[in-house]
């Protein structure tokens, strides 16, 4: 057995499939961190086959392998769309963490869960009625599915069931033996979220809106008409229709900030590992600067509650939300003391004079014209300052194709991309690392640090 | 007021001369309908009775009055989005004239009822409309910034502590929130429908002025709203009385204004469109930080200065009692603050623009001024550091009321005025004169004349108004422009003439461009116009750096309105324009820049 810790992400899209291999003894400890994606569900199917193929142990169970602990961060279809029990019939889960925030009987998420189910609600009436949207609101309602209904089901129910475990709902405030694994070379410490989710990352303005919501459509429902029954008749169909599409929608404002909370209460998770640390962030945000008793990002909160974790250097970073430029700790242009700025520069400092980082991180992502700014290309230039593991990307793909930036897969691929920062060394990435290699993973190896 | 009854046939026929008659007499003929308004909204009428309704709110009649209400110049929408359904509309009945539910007159007593907000709104946008139209203002009927004739009134346009002008939708939508276990109706507050319509009035006589990534200009805009909010309160009878008994006629106190500020300003909504009346902020106190409505202060600050300045002089040097001194002040203040907007140039305006434009109109309309108010005027001006001395010192230097125009190609007026392509031709015949570049062509933007009154309703001579405008194309390049690297985008370069029915030139605003044919102070103007592009360079680059600027989201079922951004780009002919898109977001402020980077953007 190899003595290095072994991070594999897998070329998914836009989503995330990294599989973990822990060395622990004579034996490894397997690790597999969400399976999502907003593109092709064959990508995940081949991913699970391959770590089946080529990563797990034999189980106990003959025919199977063995998987050690499923962590799903957070409820996004690119995070858990591959969670098909049929991708996982021929492999035994030992265990499966899940985020508090999918526990339903969680009893610091009611307003939270409440929030979502009406969201999921108006989400599906609008793919009901099949409206036109602009391609990020159509996202937004992808992300509501019954699809995703499926995926949850497997998770709460059919895989633990298949298994013979339960699923363990975790947070920060879950004592470590009730998260115990059978792993003795290193720790998996739980982040995010807090237990109390509502407080945190709803906070009171978002509940006072939605109560004042709820009692005002019931109001005005009995005291107006259906459209159906008495459309408006002093004024035109095409000002009407241009009208209802430029006023404000709850609908979606509500679930874009369901939506929001939902990345904010992903598991982030930290493994201590023979004196190295590794961050795994989900889709974790960071939202200003922390405020009590309003809605918070993630990063804000973990700073403000749990500082002493994110006070030191890590050895690996996960970049947070494909490459969102709110998902890592950076506010570009804002003073060195601003809070975010505060955690970037502990997490992955800055190397010193002619010194060389030493840090790696991944990226989990690819460029789509549905959701055109991810990953945030400035982002990825500065994180690039940061860690060891880069590629001048532009340079690579020019060497193996003169035409490369002719052939932009959208039309406006390099307003977002932008050719300067990728002249510059960014951290590897997997779709351009498949591009460039041909494989359909990234992997990252981690010396021992004692 | 007792009406008299006159037949239908003949009240057409007075209706097209109404004009000429002064309004007690179109109220006894009944051309001008009372209706019942909020006075401020139902937070003020709470605290003080007195203060409740508008006892003094009349509306002009017009033939195609009809359910909704809808008026020429507006439909009221009674739509939710958020339910999709839409409330009964308000009937109109000719004969009672007066707007009903039922049988019942929606009056004061149905105050609760959603068709007495329809009404409530449409009245004051009515009234609004007539006070921007009237001689005292700018003199004519004044387009909206779209094409189309009628603004749609949304008064419930679903959950939110919100209320927006749209250009897009040609709508003002007025959005209902929960406070304290109130309900909150922005439809019912007078100061947020005066300063959304300000939004609107602007955006129809200036509609260039949304292109802008400028900090002024945005802040122009906002200044605009809060002006026709004060100005609009401020001729209210009630209010009037009340803030002389206050401050005892000494209304130059800013304590007693302040009070009376709390008084009128704080409502639930807490819009502070008075308090904004008694900033002292001064033009070097801006930072490069500060948003629209912050910047706006300075020059409503301004204004509201020199509203004390000639109210103290009413009285003291003119011997008028307080009521009167203020009335006179109002009267003179909307003739003062709202006449000079058809001298601004058509695109970029800057305070100093404003500034400018009033000491013009005001020697224009007052050219003797025997008590200096042009002196007072231009003091204020440069205590808030929206002029400087240079400019003082050129305003100072003797000079005639009219300056002939340098012209090659003499054309008369009438021709000129007879059609923008006659207009055209004058310019077109005067280019190297006029420093429109001779390879540039360019359009007429707008031309119509005024018909504008002075003091005691005296007529002016007739303003025609003429503004042409072209674009200078040039490249964003750097990585400082971020995704916009390598766009191409345009100066707006032009200007406004106004001449008298004689032909004299009455003031000439221009924004010059790079491109400038040699001739007469041709450097000079090529220089403003350098300093013109590398401003706005300067300003888009801040912006992108920013994250202000960021894409609508939207659908058939509306937008998200957190995520709408400050600047929203477009593309027209493969060129890029960048506009503004004015929200007013009544909750708490989030620092744009604590949202992070991806402000606009959504979650997902």
């Amino acid at each position: 057995m190899g003595n290095k810790l072994l991070v594999r992400a897998y070329n998914v899209g836009v989503g995330d499939c990294i599989y973990v291999r822990i060395p622990d003894g004579d034996q490894n400890f397997h690790i597999l961190i969400d399976c999502g994606t907003i593109s092709s569900i064959n990508l995940l199917k081949s991913a699970i086959k391959h770590i089946e193929e080529y990563m797990l142990p034999d189980a106990e169970e003959p025919g199977k392998k063995r998987l050690d602990l499923v962590v799903v961060t957070h409820r996004h279809r690119d995070h858990i769309k591959g969670f098909d029990p049929t991708f996982f019939g021929n492999i035994q889960i030992k265990n499966i963490w899940l985020s508090a925030a999918m526990d339903k009987q969680h009893p610091q998420a009611a307003k939270t869960l409440s929030l979502h189910d009406s969201a999921t609600r108006a989400m599906r009436d609008i793919e009901a009625r099949g409206l036109a949207l602009s391609p990020t609101l159509q996202l937004l309602v992808s992300m509501y599915s019954i699809n995703n209904t499926d995926a949850m089901k497997a998770l709460r129910q059919d895989l633990p069931e298949a298994n013979g475990i339960e699923p363990v709902y975790v947070h920060a405030d879950k004592p470590q033996n009730e998260l115990s694994l059978p792993l003795n070379s290193a720790s998996i410490r739980v982040l995010a979220p807090e237990k109390d989710i509502d407080g945190y990352y709803l906070g009171e303005e978002a509940d006072e809106m939605l109560r004042g919501f709820a009692g005002h459509r019931t109001y005005f429902t009995r005291r107006s008409v259906s459209i159906v029954d008495a459309y408006p008749e002093n004024i035109s169909a095409g000002d009407f229709r241009l009208l209802r599409s430029r006023l404000l929608s709850n609908a979606f404002a509500f679930a874009e900030t369901d939506s929001s909370i939902q990345n904010n209460t992903s598991v982030v998770l930290l493994i201590e590992w023979r004196n190295r640390r590794l961050l795994f962030t989900g889709d974790a945000e960071w939202e200003g600067e922390y405020k009590d008793g309003k809605h918070n990002g993630s990063w804000n909160v973990m700073w403000t509650v749990r500082p002493q974790h994110l006070c030191n250097p890590v050895d690996f970073l996960k970049i947070g939300h494909h490459g969102s430029c709110n998902a890592t700790p950076w506010a570009k242009g804002r003073s060195l003391d601003y809070e975010v700025n505060q955690i970037l520069n502990e997490i992955l400092p800055l190397p010193e004079g002619n010194k060389k980082p030493s840090a790696k991180a991944i990226a989990s992502t690819q460029r789509t014209k549905v959701y055109k700014p991810i990953p945030a290309a400035e982002l990825l230039e500065e994180l690039g300052k940061r860690v060891s593991n880069t590629r001048t990307y532009y340079q690579e793909l020019s060497a193996l194709d003169l035409d490369f930036e002719e052939k932009q897969p959208f039309e406006d691929y390099w307003e977002y991309e932008q050719v300067d920062c990728l002249m510059k060394p960014q951290p590897w990435r997997t779709d351009l690392e498949n591009m460039l290699t041909g494989v359909d993973y990234v992997d990252v190896e981690i010396e021992p640090g004692d | 007021m007792a009406t008299i009854d006159i037949p239908e046939s003949m009240k057409k026929k007075l209706y097209a001369v109404a004009h000429v008659l002064d309004s007690n007499t179109e109220k006894k003929l009944g051309l001008r309908i009372p209706f019942d308004v909020y006075l401020q909204d139902p937070y003020v009428m709470s605290m003080d009775p007195k203060f409740g309704f508008d006892d003094d709110c009349y509306v002009r009649w017009e033939p195609g009055i009809t359910d909704g209400p809808t008026s020429a110049r507006f439909v009221v929408v009674d739509y939710n989005g958020d339910t999709e359904r839409i409330a009964t509309p308000a009937k109109w009945d000719e004969k009672k004239l007066k707007f009903l539910k039922g049988r019942r007159i929606l009056n004061r007593k149905y105050k609760d009822n959603l068709q007495f907000h329809q009404v409530n709104v449409w009245a004051i946008l009515q009234r609004a409309l007539d006070f921007f139209e009237s001689g005292f203002a700018l003199g004519r009927p004044i387009p909206w910034g779209y094409k189309g004739n009628r603004l749609i009134v949304v008064p419930h346009a679903g959950y939110g502590e919100n209320a927006f002008y749209d250009r897009g939708s040609k709508s003002l939508q007025f959005y209902f929130f929960e406070s304290d276990g109130k309900t909150v109706y922005t439809c019912l507050s007078t100061d947020i429908i005066h300063h959304e319509f300000g939004h609107a009035v602007l955006d129809g006589i200036r509609p260039y002025y949304l292109e802008s990534v400028s900090q002024e200009t945005a802040a122009f805009h906002e200044f605009i709203g809060d002006l026709t909010a004060i100005l609009i309160i401020l001729r209210n009878n009630d209010f009037r009385r009340k803030l002389v008994e206050v401050t005892e006629g000494n209304i130059s106190e800013a304590d007693h204004l302040a009070h009376i500020a709390e008084e009128f300003g704080n409502t639930v909504v807490g819009q502070p469109y008075l308090r904004t009346a008694k900033s002292e902020m001064t033009m070097d106190q801006v930072s490069e930080d500060d948003g629209p409505h912050k910047v706006s202060q300075v020059l409503t600050g301004a204004m509201f200065q020199i509203i004390k300045v000639i109210s103290s002089h009413y009285l003291e040097e003119r011997g008028r009692t307080p009521r009167q001194a203020f009335w006179d002040t109002i009267q003179r203040m909307q003739r003062m603050a709202i006449q000079p907007l058809d001298l601004l140039p058509p695109a970029d305006v800057t305070f100093k623009d404003y500034a400018l434009a009033v000491l013009r109109s005001e020697e224009l309309s007052n050219p003797t001024d025997p008590y200096n108010y042009q002196t007072k005027m231009r003091d204020v001006f440069l205590n808030r550091g929206i002029l400087d001395e240079t400019d003082i010192e050129n305003l100072e230097k003797p000079h005639y009321l009219y300056e002939r125009l340098r012209m090659s190609i003499f054309h008369d007026i009438d021709n000129i005025s007879r059609s923008r392509t006659a207009a055209y031709r004058f310019l077109n015949d005067n280019r190297k004169e006029l420093y429109i570049p001779q390879y540039q062509d360019f359009i007429i933007a707008d031309m119509y004349d005024a018909n504008k009154y002075t003091r005691q309703a005296r007529r002016m001579p007739k303003q025609i108004i003429l503004e042409y405008i072209w674009r200078e194309e040039f490249k964003l390049m750097g990585p400082e422009y971020g995704r916009f690297d390598g766009e191409i985008t345009s100066l707006l370069c032009g200007g406004t003439l106004v001449f008298d029915e004689n032909g004299n030139v009455l003031s000439w605003f221009r924004k010059p461009g790079t491109q400038v044919t040699k001739g007469k102070d041709w450097k000079q103007e090529m220089e403003q116009g350098e300093k013109r592009l590398y401003d706005l360079m300067n300003d888009i680059k801040k912006q992108v750096q920013e994250g202000r600027i960021g894409l609508v989201h939207d659908s058939e079922l509306g937008v998200i309105g957190s995520r709408v951004p400050p600047i929203v780009p477009r593309k027209v002919n493969r060129a890029l324009r960048l506009e503004l898109s004015p929200h007013l977001r009544l909750a708490e402020e989030i620092s744009e820049k604590d949202l992070g980077e991806r402000k606009w953007e959504i979650s997902f």
